[in-house]
Parts: structure tokens; C-alpha cells; sequence
């Protein structure tokens, strides 16, 4: 041990100027990859009140992730670039003692960051996307899902359109989607809303999303109700266009349809 | 094998003229094809193995008769029942490496039609049962090939042991899988099924016949993993030899008893979810048909109640054998080594409570999404052990960057980037948009090959000396390396960004303002998959022709370097006794001394 003692002091002074090298590299790492990540918009423009709160979890959740990923990223760096040998192994070093309260203090850092990600966007997410209240919706519209169409009922309008080709929603209003299917299981899906819920036989499911957004599929595909369960042959293309319109003009296509529907 | 299909063809007949016969007396139909398959299945599973070796090997016993050893000798053992651990271990690892290949195969396809929008070579139909057959034969390969491969190959060495404790039952759970192959072959014949590798009811009561062969082979490769798992477990608990105490246990060893743990405890949920929908598409009985009263929801359920899991059978034989490479390429002790075994242990302990998180946006009932997101979160933490233990083992080493290392090292790179997103995937705000989105298959190709077939790889070639008896081309192996790596990274670092921009997985067709990526995709994927002609190769030229290899070239310190290679039968010429622990280098003490004298140097 005591020669141990002595031979030590010469390794103690490189692994401090190592472990500085590192912290210096990954903060570096750090500062560029928080900068990549702020200037980088990950998600395409939103539609909707939801997809405001979602998109910003994400954005919350990539710089959360980005001091984690830089240092295993440089921690795997740098040891490969530093502590590489060329041939193979002559005699090996004596073995280093484990520094102690590392796995501790490693276990106690990412439990906080695990904990605080259930938390924010977690819970908060879902509490800002109103899901621990019973709020009211202003419209329901009933969606049925058939291999390979959807049915769109118009709740309150006496409007139901089989096999629709396009939905129509008002601008600003909250909408529950109350979804069920006549045969296998199917998904709604919205992506200009960031909305998906099954449509499972036998049960109804919901969905809430509140366009805020005029828009419509021919100016931007996101505008789609798209199927995103595998439902057979025609599940790719088990979709629907949407548009979004203000009130006055979901009134007008509402009669319209309905007057379509009695001739 | 001859004789295994006779059987299987003999049995056939018989369980199916038997249910012909009963339905021809109670007066409906008898030729309807799915009840004579499904009925004529188990007895020709039964004439297969009987037919394979089961009988000559094992069953005689069973009717008075002398047992007779089944296995040729050379190289004509490796396609007979054999019940050497190390013959099984590899039957089962080139078994699975050619169906990984035939299933990568499968993904060329589909990216072929996907470089373009529009249909370009398969129609829609097809393109479902590519995709599905692709997904399944994936699945098989990654929750068995390291386990059943390199697990009994090298569990039995690693602890000192002549073989597995059950040898009988070890080499019957290999003879489950060519069945397995014949029947998606089959199916794929009749013209295939296409519910994906989930196989969802009620989509998969009402699609074609192919289904069923879908359904069979699944609790096949279910029992098969089941007998598996409780093989290495008694093999761990019973036969490690004197002095190989559990905080001896070389990490590879530990993840193999953990996974074991999990197949044995979760599989039966999957096959359960595979009979009923049997049971209903054959006698009409209602247990996912809404209309008969059943829920669509319970499949899915049972389904994910084993699948989640299954993730972890899948990826810790992938981490644990990147853990046990880098201590002998760094030439130090395994890092926090106590603290990764209860990582591992934690992952395994909350494997069986997160499985809702594939059901965020299927309408289960709300209370659950608060509660299984934290649980998956959770998971995060002892995942984040692991890593610990590979970056504080290569930290102040000394590495030596042969192809295993490159390999294993890669594995944390790519799980890395596995793990962070899968933690936008736990978060039910943000999954609500990804989920079943391209998202989603970037994220578990990324853990998934990226983290185990790439320590597959680290697998195959820091143990090809001692399988094989010779070595492996370093520069084509590095070539390999760089090759997959890139490639892998292109192919599918891209699909994040795909399904960020609204592309939906399982899809034939897809929006063409997505045209450019998913041709840079496809490109990448073929590069992809020549890469592996450079592995072939290798393999090949180097097992017929390579030089010969030392028992020890890597001088790693584990047991399986202190016999021949190839090791003889039973292992060792006399049992070893264990003294240290795997990875103590620089230490100037022995892990392990053959023969009963304690002490002794390197
Ligand atoms: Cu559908
Ligand atoms: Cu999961």
C-alpha cells in the first residue's frame, strides 16, 4: 500500500487535468447544441390552441435533453480520442480505486430530472391541455371510422355525412370529437392540431382540439384527418381533408349539407 | 430434418383427418382451412420434433427403450439434434443471423416503394404483408439471437459449467424455430397477413387466412423463449462453479438471468392474446369481437402486457454484452459493476408496469395516462446506471479500438439517442403527436438495432476466435464497422424528422411534400444493407480460411479465454475453481484456476 501512496500522486494530477479537459469540452458542447437546438423549429405550424401547449413540451423537453446528451456524447468522445492505445494491451496498470458517491450522486441527478420531467411538461401538459377538468365543448362532432372511410356526424346540426371527403370545423371553438368504429380499429388523427385518439368497435373514445387557425388541406397537408392505426389495405390513404373556417361560414356549410342531405 | 418434416407432414394428417372427421359427423363443413390447420398444428409440432431427433435422442427412454445420441460429428452436428450447449448456441446464432438478413432484405423492399410517393412496385395489399412479415421476423430475431445465441454458447463457460443444466430441453427449444420459419413461409405463400407484427383484433379475426400462421408461430417462439428462460435460470442458480460467487457473475451472465427472468414471467400474456384470437376466428367466440361482446382494448392489453417487457428481453442482452466488452478493450475493472447489476435489476423490476404507454391514444381510461407516465420515466433512472458504468469504464483506460470495442462502444452512442427520444414518447403531451408516427420507428430502431444488433455484432466478432477457432479479418471488420455505423445513422436518424412532419408509420403511400427525405431514407437504407455483404464476407472467407486462433488473443481474464478454441466438449479438461472476480485487471490474480487449488497467477 505504501508504494501504492506514492505512485498515485503522478495519475492524480492527470485524471484532474483530464476531468478539467472534459468539463471544458462538454460545456462547450453544451453552449453550441443549446443554441442548434433554440434556432430549430421541430415541429411544423400548429392549428390549434392543443398544439401550441404540445409543441412547447417538446421544445422544453430538447433543451432539457441537451446537457444529458452532451455528456455522454463527449464523455464517449473524448475517452475514445484521449485514451486510445494503438497496439495491444502490454502490461495493465494497476487498477484505479472507484472514487466514491459517484453512482450516488449520478443516481440522485437523474432521478431529479426524471421526477422533474413527470412533472413539467408532464402533468402540467395535461393540465393545460385541460384534461383534469370537465370542460365544455362548444361542438361535438361524432366520427365513426369503417375500413377505409370515416362517417362525420355534426352533433346538434342533424348533418351526418358517410364516407366524408372533407371536415369542416369553426375557428376558436373548442370541438370534442366523440370517435367509435364500425369494424377494426382505426385512429383519428389530425396532425395540424396535434389530436389522435382510437376509434375502437364497441367503445366511444374523445378528443378535444380548438382550431385557431384558418386553414385548409390544399394549402397545408397537416390539414388531414388521417387514419393512424393499421386498419388493412387501404390505411394509408383512410383520410379526409380539413378545413377550418370562421363561424359565419361553418353555419353557411352546415345548411348547405343539410340541405344536401334532404334532396 | 428429413425426418422432422415426414413427422410434421405425418402429424398434420392426422390431427387434421381427425377434426375433418368430427365436423363431418356433426354435420358442417369439413374441409374449412383455418380449423384443419389449426387443429392439425400441435400434432404436427409433435411429428417434427419426435421426427428431428426427439425420438431417437430423448423419447426411446420413455417406451423402455436405450436412448441413441442423435448428432453426427463435424460440422454435420450443427444441422442435427444436438444437445451440446455450444453446438445449440450456434445453430441458433446462424439461424438467426440469416433470417436478420432475409428480414432486412424485406426492408429493402419497402423502402423501394417508399423512395418515391405514389406506388411504385408494391401495391397496397403487398406492402402490408411485407411490412408485417418484416416486423415479425425482426421481433424473433432481436428477443432471441444474443440469448439464445450467445447465451448458451457462452453462460455455461463464463461460469464454469460443462453444460446448461437442461441439455434435452435446451436443444427442443431450438428445434421450435425452423417450425416457425416454415409456417410465415407458408403463410407469406398463402398470400400473408397484414396486421403488423402487432397482430391487433379485431383487424386480425377478419383478414385473410394468413393470420392464423402469424398467431401459431408467435406462442411457438413464445414456448420456446418460455423453456429457454427457465433453462438459464436453474443453469445460473444451480451449476456456477466453486468460488463463482453472484458478485463474481461476469455482467454478461447477470443480464442473461435477468432476461431469462422476464421471458419466463411475462411471455404467457402474449400467447394467451394469440390463442384467444385463435379461439375466436375458429369457434366464433367473442373475446376481442366487440360485437360479441368482447374488447378490442383486452387484446391490446395482454399484447403489450408482454411486449413491453419483451423491449428489455430484447435490449439488456444488448447492453450487458457491450458491459462485458469494455473492460477487457480498456483493460480496467467493469465500472460501478454492483450498481449496473441493480440498474439492470431496476429496469427488469419496472418492465412489468409501463406497458399503457403504448396505449396513450387508444382510449384506456384516463386515470391510467398520469400513472404509467411516470412509471416510464422512471425507467430512465436505472437505464442511466448503465451508462454510467460503460462512460466510467472507459474513462481513464486504455483502449484498444479492435472491432468488438468499436462495436460496444457504438451501442451507447446509438441508445443514447434510443433513450433521449423515447423520453418525448413517455411524456403523454408530446406522445399524443408522435405516437404511431415515423417518430416511433426511428426511436426503437435506434434502441433496438442500434443498441442490441450492434452488440450482436461486438458479440459476434470478440467471440468468432473462440467459436470458430480462428480469426476474423481486422480490416474488413473495421471496415464493417464504419460502414454500418454511418449508414445506420443516415438511414434512420432521418425518420425523426419524418414523423415530426406528419408521416404516419405502417403506411404505403404518403404525402409528396415528404418526397426528398424518404429518398435520402432509401438510399441510406441500401447502403445499410450492403454493409453486411462486407460482414458476410468476412465471416465466411474467415471461418474456412482464417488464420488459426490463440485460446486467449484478446488475453481477456473471463473463463471462456482459459480453455481451447474451440473449447472441447464440456469445456474444460478439468472444472475450474473461481478466485477473483472477472474483471480485476493490473491485479496480478487469476479470475479463475483450473482444478481445485486455490491461488495461483496469470
Ligand atoms: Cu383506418
Ligand atoms: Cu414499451
Amino acid at each position: 500500500m505504501r508504494t501504492n501512496e506514492g505512485a498515485a500522486r503522478g495519475p492524480a494530477t492527470s485524471v484532474r487535468r483530464h476531468t478539467l479537459a472534459f468539463v471544458v469540452a462538454w460545456l462547450a458542447a453544451t453552449a453550441l447544441a443549446f443554441w442548434i437546438v433554440s434556432g430549430t423549429e421541430f415541429n411544423p405550424p400548429g392549428g390549434s390552441a392543443e398544439a401550441a401547449i404540445i409543441d412547447e413540451a417538446f421544445r422544453f423537453l430538447a433543451l432539457l435533453a441537451v446537457p444529458v446528451f452532451t455528456f455522454v456524447l463527449v464523455g464517449l468522445a473524448y475517452s475514445v480520442v484521449v485514451f486510445r492505445r494503438s497496439g495491444p494491451p502490454g502490461d495493465d496498470p494497476r487498477p484505479l480505486p472507484e472514487p466514491r458517491g459517484v453512482a450516488l450522486g449520478w443516481i440522485v441527478v437523474t432521478s431529479a430530472l426524471a421526477i422533474f420531467v413527470i412533472v413539467n411538461p408532464g402533468l402540467t401538459g395535461m393540465a393545460a391541455l385541460g384534461w383534469f377538468e370537465d370542460r365544455r365543448p362548444d361542438l361535438v362532432v361524432r366520427v365513426e371510422g369503417q375500413q377505409w372511410s370515416w362517417n362525420i356526424t355534426y352533433d346538434g346540426y342533424g348533418v351526418t355525412v358517410p364516407k366524408a371527403t372533407e371536415l369542416v370545423l369553426p375557428r376558436d371553438r373548442r370541438v370534442r370529437f366523440i370517435v367509435t368504429s364500425k369494424d377494426v380499429i382505426h385512429s383519428l388523427w389530425i396532425p395540424a392540431f396535434r389530436v389522435k385518439i382510437d376509434a375502437v368497435p364497441g367503445i366511444e373514445t374523445t378528443a378535444d382540439a380548438t382550431p385557431n387557425r384558418l386553414g385548409s388541406f390544399d394549402a397545408d397537408p397537416l390539414y388531414r384527418l388521417q387514419c393512424a392505426e393499421l386498419c388493412g389495405t387501404g390505411h394509408a390513404r383512410m383520410t379526409a381533408r380539413v378545413r377550418v373556417v370562421e363561424q359565419a361560414e361553418f353555419e353557411r356549410q352546415m345548411a348547405s349539407l343539410r340541405a344536401e342531405a334532404g334532396r | 430434418m428429413i425426418r422432422g418434416l415426414a413427422g410434421a407432414l405425418a402429424g398434420y394428417a392426422v390431427g387434421a383427418a381427425l377434426v375433418a372427421a368430427i365436423r363431418a359427423l356433426t354435420g358442417v363443413d369439413p374441409l374449412a382451412a383455418e380449423p384443419l390447420v389449426v387443429a392439425g398444428f400441435p400434432f404436427a409440432l409433435i411429428g417434427w420434433l419426435l421426427g428431428v431427433g426427439v425420438w431417437q435422442a430423448w423419447a426411446r427412454e420413455w417406451v423402455g427403450l436405450d436412448a441413441r445420441p442423435a448428432a453426427p460429428p463435424g460440422w454435420r452436428r450443427y444441422f442435427a439434434y444436438s444437445t451440446d450447449h455450444k453446438v445449440i448456441g450456434v445453430q441458433y446464432l446462424v439461424t438467426f443471423t440469416v433470417i436478420f438478413l432475409l428480414a432486412g432484405l424485406s426492408a429493402l423492399l419497402l423502402r423501394v416503394e417508399l423512395a418515391a410517393p405514389g406506388q411504385a412496385i408494391l401495391p397496397p395489399a403487398t406492402y402490408n404483408q411485407v411490412m408485417s412479415l418484416h416486423g415479425i421476423l425482426m421481433i424473433a430475431v432481436a428477443v432471441s439471437v444474443i440469448i439464445a445465441g450467445f447465451g448458451n454458447y457462452l453462460v455455461p463457460l463464463l461460469i464454469g459449467a460443462e453444460d446448461m443444466a437442461f441439455p434435452r430441453l435446451n436443444a427442443l427449444s431450438y428445434w421450435l424455430i425452423p417450425p416457425v420459419a416454415l409456417l410465415l413461409l407458408t403463410s407469406t405463400v398463402l398470400g400473408g397477413w397484414d396486421s403488423g407484427w402487432t397482430g391487433y383484433a379485431p383487424l386480425s379475426e377478419r383478414n385473410r387466412v394468413g393470420q392464423i400462421f402469424f398467431n401459431l408461430s408467435f406462442i411457438l417462439v413464445g414456448l420456446s423463449s418460455i423453456i429457454g428462460g427457465l433453462n438459464f435460470l436453474v443453469t445460473i442458480i444451480r451449476l456456477r462453479a466453486p468460488g463463482m460467487t453472484w458478485g463474481r457473475l461476469p455482467i454478461f451472465v447477470w443480464g442473461i438471468f435477468l432476461t431469462s427472468l422476464m421471458s419466463a414471467v411475462f411471455t404467457q400474456s402474449v400467447a394467451v392474446a394469440m390463442l384467444l384470437t385463435l379461439l375466436d376466428r375458429v369457434f366464433g367466440t367473442g373475446f376481442f369481437a366487440a360485437a360479441r361482446g368482447g374488447s378490442p382494448l383486452l387484446y391490446e392489453n395482454l399484447f403489450w402486457f408482454y411486449s413491453h417487457p419483451a423491449v428489455y428481453v430484447m435490449i439488456i442482452p444488448g447492453w450487458v454484452l457491450a458491459l462485458e466488452v469494455l473492460p477487457h478493450f480498456a483493460r480496467r475493472a467493469l465500472f460501478a459493476y454492483r450498481w449496473a447489476v441493480g440498474g439492470l435489476a431496476g429496469v427488469v423490476a419496472l418492465s412489468g408496469v409501463v406497458w399503457i404507454h403504448h396505449m396513450f391514444t387508444s382510449g384506456v381510461p384516463f386515470v391510467f395516462l398520469p400513472v404509467f407516465l411516470a412509471t416510464t420515466e422512471l425507467i430512465s433512472i436505472p437505464t442511466g446506471v448503465i451508462f454510467l458504468s460503460a462512460l466510467g469504464t472507459l474513462w481513464l483506460g486504455r483502449l484498444w479500438l479492435r472491432t468488438p470495442m468499436l462495436f460496444a462502444i457504438a451501442v451507447f452512442f446509438n441508445f443514447l439517442i434510443g433513450g433521449i427520444t423515447g423520453i418525448f414518447l413517455a411524456d403523454v403531451p408530446t406522445d399524443v403527436q408522435l405516437q404511431d408516427t415515423y417518430f416511433v420507428v426511428a426511436h426503437f430502431h435506434y434502441t433496438i438495432v442500434g443498441g442490441e444488433i450492434f452488440g450482436l455484432f461486438a458479440g459476434i466478432y470478440y467471440w468468432f476466435p473462440k467459436i470458430t477457432g480462428r480469426m476474423y479479418d481486422e480490416r474488413l471488420g473495421q471496415l464493417h464497422f464504419w460502414w454500418m455505423f454511418i449508414a445506420f445513422n443516415l438511414t434512420f436518424f432521418p425518420m425523426f424528422g419524418l414523423g415530426l412532419a406528419g408521416m404516419n408509420r405502417r403506411i404505403a403511400d404518403y404525402d409528396a411534400a415528404l418526397a426528398n427525405t424518404n429518398l435520402f431514407v432509401s438510399i441510406a437504407s441500401f447502403a445499410l444493407g450492403a454493409s453486411f455483404l462486407v460482414f458476410l464476407w468476412n465471416v465466411i472467407v474467415s471461418w474456412t480460411r482464417g488464420p488459426m486462433a490463440q485460446a486467449n488473443p484478446w488475453r481477456a481474464r473471463t473463463l471462456e479465454w482459459q480453455t481451447s478454441s474451440p473449447p472441447p466438449l464440456e469445456n474444460f479438461p478439468v472444472p475450474p475453481t473461481v478466485v477473483a472476480g472477472p474483471y480485476e485487471y493490473g491485479t496480478g490474480r487469476a479470475h479463475a484456476v483450473l482444478g481445485g487449488a486455490a491461488g495461483g497467477d496469470d
